[in-house]
């Protein structure tokens, strides 16, 4: 059976290279393992808020590699519906199809994998 | 120890080695793993971790020498160092074949440090029994 591989995201999108890397590795997970769940938690919702300007800060745009998560079959992407709140962001301002999920649900959903990544 | 006690580890390394404490950790839990008569599959160094395989890398002479630690244990127990080669050309570390490509007049990996692919990372999280991440 192919191990459940959970890939945590807890870091705002710019300020390290942490979460574009991250991305890195899911996307080339993804092309090994069809069974990878992404969570993005805490700061880590910010990677998904819709219309970041990298190159002000002259960082690179990653934004538009989160839509290849689609076209390489990552399905399972779960977002901190309490994140959101705290952070005022609504799921109409994420730029990809995500599933809410809350911290007990989050927690279960974590307890099922059989490894974790977190970033 | 019987082989069906024996447990595979694979590791993760994704803190820098000069400003973390996450590479000695990992290697302080390769050498507890090891001891324990475990086994360790291969260390996959990602983010900062790929520091850990700069050869240009002098402590005080004071200081542990992480990166030869590193070195003299995979070495003696016959495990992989694989560097992210996306991660370490963002850093600054460079084996002599990507020097020669990028025209580079210096390369600096450490020996016997690997640069590989994240698909090495997927295959040594499918070969072992334990993925552990500093």
């Amino acid at each position: 059976m192919e191990k459940k591989i959970g890939i945590i995201n807890r870091q705002a999108p710019h300020g390290s290279s942490t979460a574009r890397e991250a991305l890195d590795l899911t996307l080339a997970m993804s092309a090994f393992n069809e069974s990878l769940s992404i969570f993005f938690i805490g700061d880590g919702v910010y990677q998904l808020l819709a219309k970041h300007q990298a190159d002000f800060i002259l960082q690179k745009d990653f934004q538009p590699m989160l839509q290849m998560l689609e076209l390489y079959d990552v399905e399972q992407i779960y977002v901190c519906q309490d994140s959101l709140s705290v952070r005022n962001i609504s799921v109409e301002q994420l730029v990809i199809k995500t599933t809410l999920l809350s911290t007990d649900e989050i927690n279960e959903y974590l307890q099922q994998q059989h490894q974790l990544m977190s970033f | 120890m019987s082989d069906s006690e024996v447990i595979k580890f694979s590791l993760l390394v994704t803190g820098n080695p000069a400003s973390s404490q996450n590479t000695a950790s990992a290697l302080q839990f390769c050498e507890a793993v090891l001891a324990a008569g475990h086994k360790i599959c291969g260390v996959f160094f990602y983010l900062d971790g790929v520091l850990t395989a700069s050869d240009l890398i002098n402590p005080a002479s004071d200081e542990v020498n992480i990166p030869d630690r590193w070195v003299a244990l995979a070495t003696q127990y016959k495990f992989a160092l694989e560097v992210c080669v996306s991660a370490s050309l963002r850093r600054g570390i460079v084996n002599e074949q990507e020097a020669a490509q990028l025209g580079l007049q210096h390369y600096n990996l450490k020996s016997p440090f690997l640069l590989s692919g994240l698909g090495q990372l997927a295959e040594l999280s499918a070969s072992c029994d334990r993925l552990i991440q500093f």
